[in-house]
């Protein structure tokens, strides 16, 4: 057992070697004083103030204010004011789609869950999701039409568009061209494809900033067709990752974390376990998921993935089209041998994968390796893509040509943003009209002569198409906020001239889709499940040896040892590409793996720092390709060296009061639309240094073994491990304890095994919860206000570590040491075991949060809602009370989820059943690594995990009795590697 | 020498003890009164913008409580009717009755009638009309005799330890739902058996914890 007993787990560099900067944020439980408060308002003027306020609310208090109640003229049908009704829509996401549920109260959306019936959420959401609740209510959404800046209507756009279009009818379209993001909806398909009969001579570009065309074309080169992969992690024992964040960034990360965690899912000492290798040169979530990770800049992958061919090909498994020579690259050969042989033992049941800035040879070699390996059909699925407006990057720089020449007079941007993320300038000056289709006034907005507001997809009609074929319908829960209109309407208009509604658009598609008989019917059905039935259509191609082969001859195998540094860009855990660059939510949501908020930095080993002579937050300009871009610095340990990792998204000018202004725009480093890895870029230190925001010290725990981990062998010797790493004397209560046998005792429990640290449930609870943004200033104070908080650890070599996630929430102790210090009882115990807050009773002397082992309260320094826009306050929960300055608050269990099934239950004269509500984390997380409810129903899941033997309290040697509790992890090393 | 201070202020102490007491009590006494419930409350009784009688509908007509308050045994809110619930009767009754105008205006314009709220908890109080009215608590507990009202007046102080009264011992506020919104039923003489049989077949246990109505 010396394996889980000698473990050591820091957090940063700085609590390695704990530097003053750590020291003083442990040491304090509130580390800034409350005096350095933003506005300057002395302690004498503020005593004046509170004396005038007492007085004046005195006097207010005696009478109260008159409150309007203001019904409906007509009601709608069906709508009871007050309770929530629930809808199925989908979330377009570049040519996927992510089915959801959709949580109204009295017409407003306030909440977005995944629907159980999708397969690309399976019931599950991610960050991006919850945050686009945001997004709808974003004040800073354009709200007019606007003809070069000046405020027109939607009709003046039609009669202008009408007249182009005339004229393009006319000549077919000549010097017209159209930039799409890529999608596989069938009415934008239909209408494109309508757009393309009516002018034939109009150009279409499919351009996306973040493109998986490498991935498409990949597969082209080696099968001949156009193919949408859908890997079934949950079928594979030995994934291999080349690059690949599939759990994370990648194209249908939901589902291939639901997948991987399936697969990795221990009930009893009986079960197996998958076995995940990374090879990869920037620490991504799924590398801190790895049971063996290689270090391997990114650029170099290729040449890895030509070694483990090599190596399969001496063992007998013949990859084809493949016959690049055994080259002398120093990849660790016992690694690549014990994978190959791993692999190989496991034909039909493993799954290689390679990231989207991978090049098209790379995933044309990739899926001849899956071939060989008789992966096809059984961990990878495809369906086929012939009608889907795929990425092709070439097509944009040629267009930029073509207006550089003025060939173009006519260009219609359907919901992109070309001048902030396309590497070059597109000289839009020399086009006569820029029509562009866009949810805010953003930078190519602004040299637009027509600006056209898009409706939010919960705003608009629309349907969308899956991974696997489902197709799966988009219904508004809102009318368009700012009189937007959605691309469906606006594609409708470009195509034929017509200006139609949303609605009528979609059921003419649909009309094609459904059975023919009973339309009506079949249609209302299709918009209450949100999915449709059977219409999947997955294929099984085979490969063509010499399409592998030709992709491979484009491709040269770089032997030479690394010498210079790489930028590797991927898209931002926080805005993805931008396009959650206003979003509060997730900005502040901490980057899994750095903790960094509201910021992207340039990301670099240990030692890279050493060699270029820099220290976090040292500002340095990175130069390639003749573009430079000043970034500070930040220190990632298990980093590949010589490699920076910058995220994209970041650096807008011209996306709202949010985000304007943050980071640096990293997509003007490209080489090209589709590059992802640039070789050849040399850093040096530049003056100055920029102060990053990380959470990854706060609520630090002093080395206790919060967290607790094993292998899977380790596991099945000792079952117990978890709850045997600490000793104890026997607990004793210092006062009579209370018990909690009866009614409904609710507890909840985090497997670490699956717990990936994607943060989904941090932004689940603070859209659920209320939960204010407090900005990058008061981040750095250590003064985040999320209940949650999901501590990463590193372990083990610095340069080469192991990481643990492990989410915090109030453990809701049944002797929770927060309630006995309390002067005013503000917070104290229920019957059913939740640790209570009463918010009107707390004066704020902090006291609980002193006194809570695990730091997971939290305390309003100030009126965060105060200045809170009108459309923000519109998705708000109103089943959560909005908290103001002064109050001390922290997780619920989700108290107005708990009190809704409760009333529920009660009305229909039943007890609440297992499983039929979650808690906010529960349901976003893409893992089902939370499970929560009663305690006392041995049928319940709950009780179940609780007795798993690898439950274990955290700090439970201080008779804390917290209701959460946490599944220890497991590792499954191979035995050739350990 | 003579003396400095008159007899009389031996006694001083003693009476300022007593005085300062005494506007000590008087000032607790009036925070303690005039700031409750009890006093802002209770009796609060706005002018509405129609003149709308609840004696004449719900008393005289003997309309049910629930024909207008739909949403009391499914929601949270019991819902103040809109413009077409009054539009129901009164494109037929009173179609030319002065003080229905702003009902007709509003149903002209479209624009929705204001009414002036009465009965409020705090918004951090989630209180639920159909967790209450499906329990066989009465309209009458929490609003006073509706059908004898011509205007809408408070008569209950709806603070938390009204609340909680009830909610400790809720026997003499049920009754069958049958008669939940009946504003003159009386309690028969087995009142008692039925509150033991309801309070188990229902299961009715109220919340005396925060997190009742807190969240």
């Amino acid at each position: 057992m010396s394996l889980t007993k000698n473990r050591e787990y820091w957090r940063s560099l700085d609590q390695l070697d704990e530097t003053p900067e750590f020291k003083k944020f442990h040491e304090s439980e509130f580390p800034e004083a409350m005096d350095e408060a933003g506005d300057q308002v002395s302690r004498r003027k503020f005593l004046g103030l509170m004396g005038a306020s007492m007085a004046l609310a005195g006097m207010a208090s005696c009478r109260r204010p008159v409150e309007k109640i203001v019904p409906h003229i007509i009601p709608p049908e069906d709508m009871v004011p007050g309770v929530a009704v629930e809808y199925n829509t989908t979330m377009p996401f570049g040519n996927g789609a992510y089915g959801l549920t959709v949580r109204t109260y009295d017409g407003r959306p306030i909440k977005l869950e995944g629907n159980p019936k999708h397969p690309s959420t399976l019931g599950s959401s991610s960050t991006f999701i919850q945050g686009e609740i945001l997004n709808l209510y974003d004040p800073d959404r354009s709200k007019s039409v606007l003809f070069n800046g000046g405020e027109r209507t939607w009709d003046d756009f039609v009669v202008a568009w009408r007249e182009l279009y005339t004229k393009g009818l006319d000549t077919k379209g000549e010097g017209m061209a159209v930039i799409s993001t890529s999608f596989s909806s069938p009415t934008l398909v239909r209408l494109a494809k309508e757009f393309q009969k009516n002018l034939p001579n109009a150009r279409w570009i499919v351009y996306d900033p973040i493109s998986d065309e490498n991935i498409f074309k990949g597969i082209k080169a080696a099968t001949g067709r156009d193919l949408i992969p859908n890997y079934r992690f949950d079928r594979a024992k030995v994934i291999l990752s080349l690059d690949s964040d599939f759990m994370h960034l990648e194209r249908e990360s939901i589902a291939a974390a639901r997948g991987f965690a399936d697969g990795r899912r221990v009930e009893s000492t009986e079960d197996e376990m998958n076995r995940l290798y990374v090879v990869e040169g920037a620490l991504s979530l799924t590398g801190s998921m790895a049971d063996h990770r290689l270090r391997v800049a990114n650029s170099r992958i290729g040449a890895f993935a030509a070694a483990l061919a090599n190596e399969l090909q001496t063992l007998g498994i013949q990859i084809p089209g493949f016959n690049v020579a055994s080259n002398d690259v120093n990849f660790d050969s016992t690694w690549i041998n014990a994978l190959a042989k791993d692999l190989a033992a496991h034909k039909g049941e493993c799954v290689v994968v390679a990231g989207r800035g991978q090049s098209i040879a790379v995933h044309a070699l990739v899926l001849a390796i899956n071939s060989a390996l008789g992966n096809l059909g059984e961990t990878i699925e495809f369906r086929t893509a012939d009608d889907d407006f795929l990425p092709n990057a070439n097509d944009l720089a040629v267009l930029k040509s073509d207006i550089d020449n003025k060939n173009i007079s006519t260009l219609l941007i359907i919901g992109g943003n070309p001048k902030y993320d396309a590497p070059f300038e597109i000289n839009f000056k020399n086009i006569e009209n820029v029509i562009h289709l866009a949810d805010r006034i953003n930078e190519t907005s602004k040299l637009a002569t027509w600006h056209i507001p898009q409706a939010h997809f919960l705003e608009s009609w629309g349907d969308a198409q899956a991974v696997d074929g489902l197709i799966s319908t988009i219904q508004p829960l809102i009318e368009p906020l700012h009189g937007g209109k959605s691309d469906v309407e606006v594609l409708n208009i470009f195509a034929t001239g017509e200006d139609a509604r949303g609605y009528d658009i979609v059921r003419e598609t649909w009309e094609s889709i459904l059975p023919r008989g009973d339309f009506e019917n079949a249609w209302r059905k299709a918009l209450h499940d949100g999915v449709t039935e059977n219409n999947t259509r997955t294929i099984n191609p085979g490969i063509q040896p010499s399409g592998v082969e030709k992709a491979l001859q484009y491709y040269a195998v770089d032997t030479a040892s690394q010498h210079s540094f790489e930028i590797v860009l991927k898209p931002s855990t926080h805005v993805y590409d931008g396009r959650y660059n206003n979003n509060g939510w997730l900005l502040e949501n901490p980057d899994p793996i750095t903790k960094l908020t509201w910021d992207n930095a340039a990301l670099l080993s240990p030692n890279s720092a050493n060699e270029l002579g820099v220290q976090k937050n040292d500002i340095v300009t990175i130069t390639v390709n003749k573009k430079k871009l000043k970034l500070p610095v930040w220190i990632v340990h298990g980093m590949a060296d010589f490699v920076v990792s910058i995220a994209l998204g970041f650096g807008r000018d011209a996306s709202g009061r949010v985000g304007n202004g943050i980071g640096g725009n990293a997509y003007k480093l490209r080489s090209n639309v589709n590059s992802f890895i640039e070789t050849d870029a040399s850093i040096e230190k530049d003056r100055g240094t920029y102060e990053l925001v990380s959470s990854q010290d706060h609520g630090s725990m002093e080395g206790r073994p919060l967290v607790r981990e094993g292998s899977i062998d380790e596991y099945k010797e000792e079952p117990h491990f978890a709850q045997e790493m600490v000793e104890h004397p026997p607990l004793q209560s210092l006062w009579k304890e209370h018990k909690y046998e009866t009614g409904y005792q609710w507890g909840l429990t985090i497997d670490l095994n699956t717990c990936i640290g994607c943060g989904a449930c941090t932004v689940a609870c603070q859209s659920e919860n209320n939960i204010a943004v407090v900005g990058k200033e008061q981040v750095g104070h250590g003064r985040e206000m999320h209940w949650i908080r999901v501590d990463r650890y590193f372990e083990g070599d610095t340069d080469d570590p192991e990481l643990v996630h492990q989410p915090v929430g109030c453990q809701h102790c049944e002797m929770a040491p927060c309630e006995g210090v309390c002067p005013v009882a503000a917070t104290v115990h229920d019957s059913e075991g939740l640790n209570l807050m009463v918010y009107n009773r707390c004066v704020g002397t902090r006291y609980c949060s002193n006194n809570c082992p695990y730091k997971v309260r939290r305390f309003n320094f100030f009126n965060y809602i105060k200045d809170y826009p009108e459309t923000i306050k519109m998705a708000q929960n109103p089943n959560v009370a909005v908290r103001s300055r002064g109050v001390m608050e922290k997780c619920t269990y989700c108290l107005q989820r708990i009190n809704e099934a409760k009333l529920k239950a009660k009305q229909e004269g039943r007890e609440v059943k297992d499983g039929e509500f979650m808690t906010a984390c529960q349901q976003a997380c893409p893992t089902q690594a939370i499970t929560f409810g009663n305690i006392l129903d041995p049928e319940s899941k709950i009780a179940k995990a609780k007795a798993s033997e690898r439950n274990y309290a955290m700090l439970g040697e201080y008779n804390l009795k917290p209701r959460t509790s946490y599944l220890a992890k497991l590792r499954n090393p191979n035995p050739e590697l350990a | 020498m003579a003396q400095l201070f008159p007899r009389w202020t031996n006694k001083t102490p003693l009476y300022t003890i007593i005085g300062l007491t005494a506007s000590l009590v008087i000032i607790i006494f009036l925070f303690w009164y005039y700031g409750s419930p009890k006093n802002t409350d209770v009796g609060y009784r706005p002018d509405q913008p129609i003149d709308y009688s609840h004696k004449l509908h719900a008393g005289d007509l003997g309309i049910d409580c629930r024909y207008c308050h739909w949403g009391v045994d499914k929601s949270p809110h019991a819902n103040v009717p809109s413009t077409k619930t009054c539009m129901n009767c009164h494109t037929l009754v009173g179609t030319d009755n002065e003080k229905l105008l702003p009902v007709r205006e509003s149903w002209a314009t479209k624009e929705p009638i204001q009414w002036v709220r009465v009965h409020k908890v705090p918004d951090y109080a989630y209180f639920d009309h159909s967790a209450h009215v499906n329990a066989g608590v009465g309209c009458i507990s929490c609003h006073g005799n509706v059908a004898e009202m011509e205007k809408v007046i408070q008569v209950e102080p709806l603070s938390m330890s009204w609340c909680l009264d009830c909610h400790r011992n809720p026997d003499e506020q049920l009754r069958p739902v049958s008669e939940v919104t009946n504003m003159n039923w009386v309690k028969p003489s087995d009142h008692k058996q039925f509150v033991e049989n309801w309070k188990k077949e229902k299961n009715i246990n109220p919340p005396v914890d925060c997190s009742g109505c807190h969240r």
